[in-house]
């Protein structure tokens, strides 16, 4: 194999043997090639009971503060500059999903930030309060005796291959509430959860023992199910079509945590629009550009509160920003199919007799200003809508078919208004509501689509009646 | 009806009425190309305001490879004809069967004799190229009932142009596939020794083969037969491979490889595409066993295979989308954009598919998927 880069073996299987496995295969992950084994139902069966054997001789008895640290420092180590790892990623993953090597590196230095120690504290405590009931009981807040949070043996996640980094989220999620995990890896981003189990185990020969990582084609159900019925979670990312199919082979004892499609849109009032248009225009463009709307807070439609007039000069602003955002982030790598998509959108659209702007080559960027204001799913890839409507008010109604799938809104209004339509598009559904421009990088302490990071993931015990801290 | 057609109408006509193969050498097309679209920008108004916006206009236009293609998707938006809609002859839409409630392309045209005679022509020398007269065993409903179709009424040209007795209509919308006539009908082709032509698409012929299996029928139609098959394999029924339908050919119509030939058109086209499979063997024609198939454009019109996103010609043997130029489209627009993937080979290409039906890569949803969601 080419010069041997670590990640040209996309997995991280600790202890696995010849019998649970049929030989290697070469896979060719987007346009990286890389070796995986062929295993067989039996080895994910074999190494399941081996992850949970792991998780309760190196996690159960250690201080999830200690746990915290060693996962900050194998974050660092896939993420800072100087890392082997972090050089290894930057050369990988641009092949393997696409992204631009700049998006890469700029979706790496946001995770090192999301990832670092004193965050994960933050976010642990925002959800326990006290993040020692993972390690003993603890007192209860109104002395009813004490209380104590187990997560489960094993996880299993199914990652999907939109946003590189995700998985690693996941993986520590489940370190954070002391569980073994195994992660099936997606074709479009196969190598960041293994470069960070690898790191893991630098750092913590022991912890490494407690993560598998592999890629087999989605949907193979026999080495699925192995794993289903090995997991006391499961967490699954992806389309409704594959989070569906997961859920129809989950026991029923299983706990699932699903994400399914989410879609975001932006909202944007008159006022801030007249006194901010341009900077506001920028700041969507980078929204949309981010990892080329593939993640589920893009958004997909920017309302703009505004006659015609004003909203067309807002979408030809944001037509220049994306125009100057590609120079800086260039659109990563799309399918035939991504291409179709596009152009026949434009060629649509402008034959409806809506305004189009679009990159002077290629499939790069495109603005459709469109006046009917129903929300249109875009065909990603940095392809967003303005929709002029009279009042805000009138975008909520548009949003109203789409409530089940709503996750972030990037909204530019002005105090009160801020808060009150927050408070709307929450009732709505949405599950995170923050300024335009900040839609990319979600809150690392934040909830994760509406719901608990970790509390989701455990169980409690209560223990009622007995006292003293 | 009184289309009043301009000499290159005429011209064109006579061009068709000599054939699919022979002379039209580039600078020939290239000439007539750039009239056609001179035509099309001072007649065709929501096409010039298309060219317009991308600064071409026919003066500064040299090669026909410069015309802008119009996607194929905009015939669901606008009347993309030279002159009022209404005065059309025929208006033909696209099935609109694969996307649910989306809206269906629309060609209007205003003078079918350009259709008819460019689809005859190509017609006849892909499926007939020995001049044989058959029974057409038509796998599709008659134009009486599918007036919007345009496959439907081409074979009624082909069929009362070329059709021997005996020919008929096998597909109505309310019974479907009529298998109990179909099957009397290949009996007495099996029977009394008579050569038939069979056409339809592809899904006809998966769904037919379904039927002949659960009644365990199965035919060896006489020498000569022949099956003219289009459409894509994303089907209604199930879907098979290219390789899975002419081995059903052969293994149930008893109908080998060569004498098998695919069709490759579309509403928004006037003229078709044919594998010249059957042609290379015919008598005077032969040109051997040949290499693999492929869809040859008929004379009158030239295909790019052109980069997907940057849309600009590739190399022969870099798949991307179609794009083709159809000198008899004169009276709506003759530079197409498909969504189609292909191969440009020689005198050729192959289809791949479509290259629609985009995935997100993960939790997001793109527009393909809504589309297959909520339809």
């Amino acid at each position: 194999m080419a010069d041997r880069d670590p990640l040209s073996d996309a997995y991280w299987l600790p202890g696995l043997e010849a019998r649970d496995h049929d030989g290697f295969e070469e896979v060719t992950l987007g346009e990286w090639v890389a070796r995986v084994p062929r295993l067989r139902p039996e080895g994910v069966r074999r190494i399941a009971g081996e992850l949970i054997r792991a998780g309760e001789e190196r996690l159960e008895r250690r201080p999830v503060a200690d746990i915290l640290d060693a996962v900050a420092a194998a974050a660092r180590s896939i993420t800072a500059s100087d890392s082997d790892l972090r050089v290894s990623l930057e050369r990988s993953l641009p092949l393997a999903t696409g992204y631009a090597p700049a998006m890469v590196r700029l979706g790496l230095d946001r995770m090192a930030q999301d990832w670092r120690a004193d965050v994960l504290r933050q976010a642990l405590v925002a959800e326990f309060g006290d993040p020692e009931v993972l390690d003993r009981p603890r007192p209860r807040r109104d002395a009813l005796g004490k209380v104590r949070a187990f997560g489960p043996r094993l996880v299993a996640h199914i990652f999907a291959g939109n946003v590189p980094g995700v998985s690693v989220t996941s993986l520590v999620r489940a370190l954070l509430v002391k569980a073994a995990s195994f992660g099936k890896t997606a074709s479009g981003e196969p190598l960041a959860a293994v470069a960070f189990a690898r790191a893991l185990s630098v750092v913590d020969e022991g912890l490494g023992r407690c993560l598998a990582v592999t890629y087999w084609p989605g949907g193979s159900e026999s080495l699925e199910s192995a794993l289903f019925e090995s997991a006391e979670a499961v967490i699954a990312y992806g389309s409704d079509a594959s989070v569906d199919a997961v859920r129809a082979r989950v026991p029923p004892r299983t706990l699932l945590i699903a994400y399914p499609h989410r879609v975001g849109v932006a909202l944007v009032e008159g006022a801030a629009l007249r006194a901010d248009l341009r900077e506001l225009a920028l700041k969507a463009a980078r929204d949309v550009a981010v990892f080329d709307q593939q993640g589920c807070v893009a958004p997909h439609c920017v309302y703009v509160e505004a006659e015609p007039g004003l909203a067309e000069t807002f979408a030809d602003a944001l037509a220049t920003a994306l125009a100057r955002v590609e120079e800086e982030w260039p659109r990563g790598r799309v399918s035939a199919a991504e291409a179709a998509a596009i152009h026949e959108l434009r060629a649509q659209m402008e034959f409806r007799g809506a305004r189009v702007w679009a990159s002077p080559e290629g499939t790069g960027w495109t603005v459709i200003l469109d006046p009917e204001p129903t929300f249109t799913p875009s065909p990603l890839n940095r392809v967003v809508f303005v929709k002029p409507v009279r009042d805000l008010r009138d975008a909520l109604a548009a949003l109203e078919p789409v409530r089940w799938h709503l996750q972030s809104v990037g909204l530019a209004a002005g105090g009160e208004r801020y808060e009150a339509l927050a408070e709307s598009l929450g009732r709505l559904g949405a599950s995170r509501v923050v300024p335009l421009g900040s839609m990319a990088w979600p809150e690392p302490q934040g909830h994760a689509d509406g719901r608990f990071q970790f509390l989701d993931l455990v169980r409690f015990v209560d223990i009622p009646g007995v006292g003293g801290p | 009806m009184n289309t009043s057609r301009s000499p290159l109408g005429q011209t064109l006509l006579e061009i068709f009425r000599q054939g699919p193969a022979g002379p039209l050498d580039d600078d020939r097309f290239n000439a007539l190309a750039l009239q056609a679209f001179r035509h099309q920008f001072e007649r065709n108004e929501p096409y010039r305001r298309f060219c317009e916006r991308r600064g071409i206009v026919p003066e500064r236009v040299e090669r026909w490879e410069d015309v802008p293609a119009v996607p194929t998707a905009a015939f669901k938006e606008a009347a993309l004809v030279c002159g009022p809609g209404d005065a059309a002859q025929a208006v033909f839409r696209t099935s609109g069967t694969t996307q649910g409630s989306e809206r269906r392309g629309t060609h209007y045209v205003l003078d079918l004799a350009l259709y008819r005679e460019s689809a005859l022509s190509a017609f006849r020398a892909h499926l007939l190229p020995d001049g044989a007269r058959l029974p057409f065993l038509i796998l599709a409903p008659s134009p009486e009932r599918a007036p919007d179709s345009s496959l439907s009424r081409m074979f009624e040209w082909v069929r009362a142009e070329c059709g021997a007795p005996g020919s008929g209509w096998f597909v109505s919308f309310l019974a479907g596939l009529h298998v109990d006539e179909l099957v009397q009908a290949l009996g007495r082709s099996e029977s009394e020794r008579v050569p038939a032509l069979i056409a339809g698409t592809a899904f006809a012929f998966v769904y037919l083969f379904d039927a002949l299996a659960a009644r365990s029928l199965r035919f060896r139609l006489p020498e000569g037969s022949r099956v003219m098959e289009t459409g894509g394999l994303k089907g209604r029924v199930r879907e098979i491979t290219k390789a899975e339908l002419y081995e059903g050919f052969a293994q149930v119509l008893g109908i080998p490889d060569h004498f098998c030939v695919g069709e490759y058109g579309m509403t928004e086209m006037c003229s078709q595409f044919y594998e010249d499979v059957l042609r290379a063997r015919a008598p005077g024609l032969e040109t051997g066993p040949g290499g693999p198939r492929r869809m040859c454009p008929p004379r009158w019109v030239r295909t790019l295979v052109v980069d997907p996103d940057t849309l600009r010609p590739l190399p022969q043997q870099r798949p991307g989308l179609l794009r083709h130029f159809d000198l008899a489209n004169l009276n709506s627009v003759s530079a197409l954009q498909t969504d189609d993937l292909g191969l440009g080979v020689a005198a050729g290409f192959q289809v791949l598919g479509r290259a629609r039906g985009a995935e997100a890569r993960g939790c997001s949803i793109a527009l393909d998927e809504w589309l297959t969601a909520t339809r």
